[in-house]
């Protein structure tokens, strides 16, 4: 097995395997401070994109990391632990905080995408009237609001590449997904996001290019 | 893009921009294959729908990476989690076992 694959070959908490313990307790406490640690600020970032809650971040990265260190043996020391540490994230988000959720309406990826691959690709195109100027003149709050309005599993990908700058190979393993769906996702992701940045512009009064 | 002429002047119409757009993406992504980097190259120049395309998209990446605020993890939240792991004890107790044996040192 590929090295970094070592350190995530769990995909599901029932999945997590209790190993034959490979670190000493000071060991575990060592690769928690120094590899698993420096990322918290990232993880609560994530957390807090993915739930739009303060509180249900705090809850999601304290599971996460209460996990991580319960299955730390699972860990190969040297390996991406960013990565690693995202991916227990987002499936802790699937398995327990997706139940409760307070947005009213998910839709799962392949709902999404079936609407989007039986979609003519004309329709898209509307999306090229939006103008860089439009784009550039925009503030945080307002390109955070139009990320917020896209369906969950869209957002995660932009969060994951152009906020986190994970690349397509680490984002198909953070997300259990070929790199070509990777890819197509994104793709679809940020069509949808123009999409909302262009009602925002026009709201601005901004002038299409049309 | 695939289609592209090597004129000088831009074609104004892209036969597959849909395609282009996703290898556009990926190299400002730094996750295209050398051979898409290549293509990219030498015709990014020639066709306006991909150049205006890579423009919007460059713009829309840099604006997610730089205004959208980055949330930190509050120190409360830090500290619940380092209890609940034990991990100042045990760094407390490291730091007392060096102390200990600096004094020896020091006293013998």
């Amino acid at each position: 097995m590929h090295k970094r694959n070592q350190g995530m070959e769990f995909e599901e908490e029932e999945e997590f395997v209790e190993s034959k313990p490979r670190y000493s307790e000071t060991e575990k406490y060592r690769i928690f401070d120094k590899e698993f640690m420096p990322h918290i600020d990232s993880m609560y970032n994530f957390a807090f994109r993915l739930t739009n809650d303060e509180d249900d971040a705090n809850d999601l990265v304290q599971d996460t990391y209460m996990k991580s260190f319960r299955f730390i043996n699972s860990f190969q020391e040297g390996t991406n632990a960013k990565a690693w540490l995202f991916r227990i994230l987002k499936n802790s988000f699937i398995n327990d905080y997706r139940k409760k959720s307070k947005e009213p309406s998910k839709v799962d990826y392949q709902e999404v995408e079936t609407v989007y691959n039986s979609t003519e690709d004309a329709e898209f195109e509307s999306t090229s009237d939006l103008r860089i100027e439009a784009v550039q003149d925009m503030i945080g709050d307002e390109v955070a609001m139009a990320l917020n309005g896209l369906p969950v599993d869209f957002r995660t990908v932009i969060i994951l590449c152009d906020i986190e700058g994970f690349t397509y190979e680490e984002m198909a393993k953070i997300l259990d997904i070929p790199i070509g769906t990777v890819r197509s996702r994104l793709h679809r992701a940020r069509n949808l996001l123009k999409e909302k940045l262009r009602s925002y512009a026009k709201s601005m009064g901004y002038k299409e290019l049309r | 893009m695939a289609e592209c002429s090597s004129n000088v002047i831009m074609k104004e119409e892209c036969e597959n921009h849909e395609k282009c757009m996703k290898m556009i993406q990926a190299v400002l992504d730094g996750s295209a294959s050398k051979e898409e980097i290549e293509h990219f190259k030498s015709n990014i120049d020639v066709c306006k729908p991909c150049f205006d395309g890579y423009q919007l998209e460059k713009s829309i990446k840099d604006c997610l990476q730089t205004k959208v605020e980055k949330k930190c993890c509050p120190q409360n939240t830090v500290d619940q989690l380092k209890a609940k792991i034990g991990i100042g004890l045990l760094l407390l107790g490291g730091f007392l076992i060096k102390l200990k044996v600096i004094q020896e040192i020091f006293l013998s």
